[in-house]
């Protein structure tokens, strides 16, 4: 009986030194400069597109390349969709790239993205599509910078739902499971 | 007798660990503070908490040469030299600007035993990184940067990442982001103060 406080003491600090130890091993993840705002589920019926709208979120302080770049060795920031047979995304449109200098170089203006971007497209359902839930999965490639150092090209995963309406002229069919792209820019 | 002194034990364990731990954890939180860019101008990793100490020698490595028709450059070859190690890239608008200096600085005090390297850490095809060393006018060798490098020198999370290296090896401080020329030129004449002597001439392709 009057050895359990001394155990406890004893357990306490072996917890305490397992705990210190495990977070000096391990290493904080770096990090992310841009964050991609979840999304509602998206409802579609085949002939009637539904609007697509993915919002990103760059950190306070960062910047990322727009689509267009203005110099060939700049890394566009690119939006890319694996999509479900039955799904297409068409008409996606990039903003405009702010023309910003920084103070790394004031002299030279480049096409840049900060603060939130909205990337907008169609979410389309060919005449053929089956009814029901499909999983979009995607990701978003940019490269970041602040006004000292710039980062390594990343790439963020997208993931968002479509719920494929009722079809007026035919009945559903089996989802297609395939992951083919279907960009119609 | 024995439990008092096993539990006077006990309790101080358990003070050093609470003492041991609370000091990680506000380490961790400033290294976390800083990773997150709450600070908008300050580079979003502290250098300092990444990669080999200064003071260290310089982790060595063989890397290919640019446009050197195969051949490698091993960093220990520079023993001798004092060094500036620039870790780039093609996208970096920062390690743009230092490249110049970079040029200006090797003419000026190679004789005197500096060696300036650059190690592009890029996606781009060999051809592009040439092409814009040439559109650069860069005047000293460039290495083609490997991942397992990068992991040697921290991750190198960030660019330009810049270790300067005595004639010895050692690193005598290490820079991530742009950084003023006039710091560059006190570290090169560190570098060429400290070390040893300038000793036996570099020689790219071993």
């Amino acid at each position: 009986m009057k050895i359990k406080p001394l155990a406890s003491l004893l357990l306490a600090a072996a917890l305490c030194i397992g705990l210190a130890a495990q977070r000096s091993l391990t290493p904080a993840p770096p990090a992310e400069k841009v964050t991609f705002e979840p999304l509602n589920t998206i409802t579609v019926n085949p002939a009637h597109p539904a609007p697509l709208r993915l919002l990103f979120r760059v950190k306070p302080g960062f910047h990322i390349n727009s689509n267009k770049p203005l110099t060939p060795e700049l890394i566009p920031s690119v939006v890319h969709f694996s999509l479900p047979d039955d799904l297409v995304v068409g008409r996606v449109q990039y903003p405009a790239g702010q023309l910003k200098s920084f103070p790394f170089d004031p002299t030279q203006k480049l096409s840049v993205y900060s603060g939130d971007i909205v990337i907008t497209g169609r979410v389309i359902a060919p005449p053929h599509a089956a009814t029901g839930t499909y999983t979009v999965h995607g990701d978003f490639r940019y490269q970041a910078c602040d006004n000292n150092a710039c980062y390594p090209p990343k790439t963020l995963p997208i993931v968002f739902n479509v719920k494929v309406g009722a079809h007026s002229r035919s009945g559903p069919r089996a989802h297609g499971n395939s992951q083919s792209p279907h960009i119609h820019n | 007798m024995n439990r008092s002194l096993l539990l006077v034990v006990g309790v101080i364990l358990v003070i050093t660990s609470l003492l041991f731990l609370g000091k990680r954890m506000s380490q961790d939180e400033a290294q976390a503070s800083a990773k997150s860019g709450a600070t908008p101008n300050a580079p979003a990793f502290n250098p300092a908490a990444a990669g080999p100490e200064t003071g260290s020698i310089a982790p060595d490595f063989d890397l290919k040469v640019l446009d050197g028709n195969g051949k490698t450059m091993k960093l220990s070859s520079l023993r001798g030299k004092a060094v500036i190690l620039d870790f780039w890239a093609t996208y970096c608008g920062p390690c743009k600007i230092e490249m110049p200096w970079f040029v200006e600085l090797q003419n000026k005090y190679g004789q005197d035993g500096l060696q300036i390297v650059g190690v592009a850490v890029d996606d781009a095809s060999e051809k592009t990184i040439s092409d814009f060393t040439h559109k650069m006018g860069i005047n000293y060798p460039i290495l083609i940067g490997t991942e397992k490098v990068a992991d040697l020198y921290g991750g190198l999370d960030g660019l330009p990442t810049t270790f300067f290296l005595d004639r010895s090896g050692k690193i005598i401080d290490k820079q991530l982001g742009l950084i003023s020329e006039s710091v560059i030129v006190d570290n090169i004449k560190k570098g060429l103060a400290s070390g040893g002597n300038s000793g036996s001439t570099p020689a790219a392709g071993q």
